[in-house]
């Protein structure tokens, strides 16, 4: 293990000069101070639980900043802090030979600064949760011949697939051209399936995506996750777990769970570039006026039952069904007197209408909003058009990856 | 009067170590985290400033200022400072009659002016100032910081910030984003963020202006107090009302978070390697638990919170994440987070119920006043006079 921090050290700054703290006048000077002062502490001998104190105060202090206001209004320098308290707790953990929970503890700290952090010195907390997962797969090898077992038993389930009345068929087409897809559906803003678009990603071939693979790639990584049927419920919650722990308590339900858990609309191919290298952005985005960069990828990971709620979104969406399968409703935005949105600023997205078990006293003119559904099944790709609304019912474990695009 | 601190030390605003005094920060986690309360040291005066043993205390995060009113009135500084000024009166604050500090700015009320000094800088002049007409009768302070003459004094710039006169306002608390105001008559208005249930009107949503706390109508109000998320205040009877986050137990009612932190703590604490998933401590509690007590997050209304034994509260004040209130018979209690020693209790654990601050009884002391810092707190105690 000391090795590990030799490869730690290695990747960071050869002395305290080269190591950066460069931060607006937000930043109190007396916070600066404590970042200094952990900063010393890496290229010192200071003990390890010294170190762990002042990076837990430097992580206190801007949790508190980040808690502050709404997360769009939290001052980014906030973030970068928090991302540093994070690098330095890393170092107080690993740098004394540690243990194999302290490593997954440092693998737990490096996530905290990916989610919740900015990207600093480089993004320095993706280089190193790299080193550190390395670390942890080779003490876990050994464990994955119980894995394979599990991944068989979850695909024997098969679903109950709701039958699709033909004339409210999304419509199908294979492998268009740009000129036909835009023409066709991009400007008259028309939901289409496309088919065969995304057979070469390795997601569906080299590697296929299973929950062993997941595991293996991803397994201690700290992800968030929806916990409750819905999340227009009153008892839906947020949670971060690891993907193991997720998938032992939600989607093989070990400790016996009730409740339905979702890692939901997580950028989680940022957070794991080794699972970006899985998948491609569909060629059709490029008829957008963004860059490939502006594209935001969300995987949508989870059991089956899960449920989003009629909403709309406010880019194009490119649904990709990789694994399992998903029920879809689709309502044009014509639609929506029809579709009772929340009144709340936070919910006007949202539709107030269960679409599978509407309250028609409540909403009586919901029935009269025609629609479109469809199937989706591992290799399809789903056009839903900017602010067309969808509701989204997943039929088995499935794995979804939506690009929003404009 | 002698004036005890706990808490957060990682600047010696509580007590100076020798290794700080030296220039090298500190290593140990008993410097930084001051677990037990640990008197003042009496401020040793080299100027022509004579000291006097009754003062105040104001408290930001990385500082304390001693205010020594009687007298040569002036604010003496101590924790983080960027020059060598450190434990001697800011001269500055020469003949002041209150004062408040944030982590950027001290405010100063002298008898015919305001000033607001910047912190970071080291500038002649001050960051804001304002004239004002001294009051012909009394010499009591001439303001109530950080309500002044026509508004008050924010925590961030623009400082001065109006306040309507129809609001009769007695009394202001500030944390970084809500205020509470008290009105003359005990009226109770908040304003500000209100994303934690934080203003007390029974939503989330945010105020832009004051608005008055409906459920406390009818009730006066003596006193009130704000800590980063949460809301306190005191009825004239002696009765305590909290509203806002709990996420720390910082109201005294059960905390489902806290008592989650407790549980990795311990499970961390006894070495248990987790090296499996079902080895990890459950995140929810199991289906019995849950049955029995209401947790509560976020407390968007006032609530009676019940100290036992009943007792009147006299005084409070709030950290960032924790609560600190003074009986009228002289008792300290303390509740909310305490990972840096702020409740006192000579642990490190937050707690949710309000627990007697046992160190003053033990030392026949009756505690008659209490301010908090963000993460430390600071009591004021006088000898028990046996009978």
């Amino acid at each position: 293990m000391a090795k590990l921090w030799s490869k730690i050290s290695a990747v960071l700054p050869h002395n305290e000069e080269q190591f950066p703290l460069q931060f607006s006048e937000k930043v109190e000077p007396s916070v600066v101070e404590m970042l200094k002062r952990s900063r010393l502490q890496l290229y010192s001998d200071s003990t390890s639980a010294s170190q762990m104190l002042n990076a837990q105060i430097i992580l206190d202090f801007s949790w508190e900043k980040l808690n502050m206001g709404t997360w769009r209004h939290v001052d980014k320098e906030w973030r970068r802090v928090y991302s540093y308290g994070c690098l330095f707790k890393v170092g107080a953990l690993c740098r004394e030979d540690p243990s194999a929970d302290e490593v997954l503890q440092a693998v737990r700290t490096c996530d905290m600064g990916l989610l919740m952090g900015a990207a600093i010195m480089d993004n320095i907390l993706q280089v190193i949760v790299r080193i550190l997962q390395d670390e942890v797969r080779k003490s876990t090898k050994e464990e994955e011949e119980n894995d394979h077992a599990e991944a068989k038993r979850i695909k024997m389930e098969s679903p109950r697939v709701p039958v699709i009345k033909e004339e409210l068929a999304v419509p199908r087409i294979k492998c268009p051209s740009l000129e036909s897809f835009n023409t066709n559906y991009l400007l008259p803003l028309k939901p289409v399936i496309l088919e065969g678009i995304i057979e070469h990603w390795p997601a569906l071939n080299q590697h296929p995506w299973s929950i062993e693979y997941l595991r293996s790639v991803a397994g201690c990584r700290t992800v968030p996750v929806e916990v409750g049927s819905r999340y227009t419920d009153e008892e839906w919650s947020q949670t971060l777990l690891t993907v193991n722990e997720f998938i032992d308590r939600y989607i093989l339900n070990k400790d016996g769970g009730k409740g339905v858990g979702y890692l939901a609309q997580h950028q989680l191919f940022d957070q794991i570039p080794e699972l970006k290298e899985d998948i491609r952005p569909p060629d059709y985005c490029c008829l957008g006026e963004g860059d490939e960069d502006d594209i935001t990828v969300n995987a949508w990971f989870g059991p089956g039952g899960t449920v989003s709620p009629l909403h709309q979104d406010p880019q194009q969406n490119f649904l990709a069904q990789v694994v399992g399968s998903k029920y879809i409703r689709l309502y044009s935005p014509e639609e929506t007197d029809k579709l009772y949105p929340h009144q709340s600023q936070l919910l006007h997205n949202t539709s107030q209408v269960e679409v599978e078990n509407p309250d028609t006293e409540r909403f009586p003119e919901f029935a009269k909003a025609p629609h479109l559904e469809c199937v989706l099944q591992p290799g399809d790709v789903l056009f839903i058009p900017v602010r067309h609304w969808h509701y989204v019912r997943s039929l088995e474990l499935s794995f979804s990856v939506s690009f929003w695009w404009s | 009067m002698r004036w005890f601190g706990f808490g957060f030390n990682a600047f010696g605003q509580i007590y100076v170590h020798e290794k700080l005094i030296k220039g090298v920060c500190s290593d140990a986690v008993n410097e930084v985290k001051v677990s037990s309360p640990t008197e003042l040291a009496s401020q040793v005066d080299r100027s022509d400033c004579r000291l006097t043993t009754d003062y105040q205390i104001r408290a930001s995060w990385s500082r304390r200022a001693s205010l020594h009113l009687d007298g040569d009135s002036c604010a003496c500084l101590a924790g983080f400072v960027s020059n060598e000024s450190c434990g001697r009166p800011m001269k500055e604050s020469r003949g002041c009659k209150d004062a408040i500090i944030t982590e950027s700015y001290m405010t100063l009320a002298f008898s015919d002016r305001l000033e607001s000094w910047d912190l970071q800088k080291q500038e002649k002049t001050p960051s804001w100032s304002m004239e004002i007409k001294p009051h012909p009768e009394s010499s009591g302070p001439p303001v109530n910081l950080p309500l002044v003459h026509g508004g008050y004094i924010a925590t961030k710039p623009p400082l001065y910030r109006s306040l309507s006169p129809h609001l009769r306002a007695k009394s202001l608390a500030l944390s970084a984003e809500h205020v509470i105001l008290l009105t003359a008559s005990g009226a109770v208005y908040t304003w500000g963020l209100g994303s934690h249930g934080q203003l007390g009107h029974g939503g989330l949503s945010s105020e832009e202006e004051p608005r008055a706390v409906e459920a406390l109508w009818g009730m006066p109000m003596s006193c009130i107090a704000s800590g980063g998320w949460h809301s306190v205040c005191i009825s004239d009877g002696g009765d305590l009302y909290v509203w806002g986050w709990n996420k720390s137990g910082q109201l005294g009612l059960p905390s489902q978070g806290l008592r989650k932190t407790l549980q990795q703590q311990s499970s961390q604490q006894a070495g248990a390697p987790c090296q499996d998933a079902s080895t990890y401590p459950t995140e929810e509690p199991k289906e019995e638990e849950k049955h029995e007590e209401v947790f509560i997050s976020i407390q968007a209304f006032p609530a009676l919170l019940d100290i036992t034994p009943s007792c009147e509260i006299r005084t409070v004040s709030c950290g960032c994440r924790h609560t600190a209130a003074v009986t009228t018979t002289g008792d300290l209690y303390t509740w909310g987070w305490g990972d840096y020693g702020q409740l006192g209790h000579q642990t490190f654990i937050s707690s949710d119920e309000p627990q007697r601050v046992e160190f003053f009884r033990e030392q026949q002391m009756r505690v008659v006043d209490v301010v908090c810092g963000a993460w430390n707190t600071f009591a004021a105690a006088v000898k028990e006079e046996v009978a």
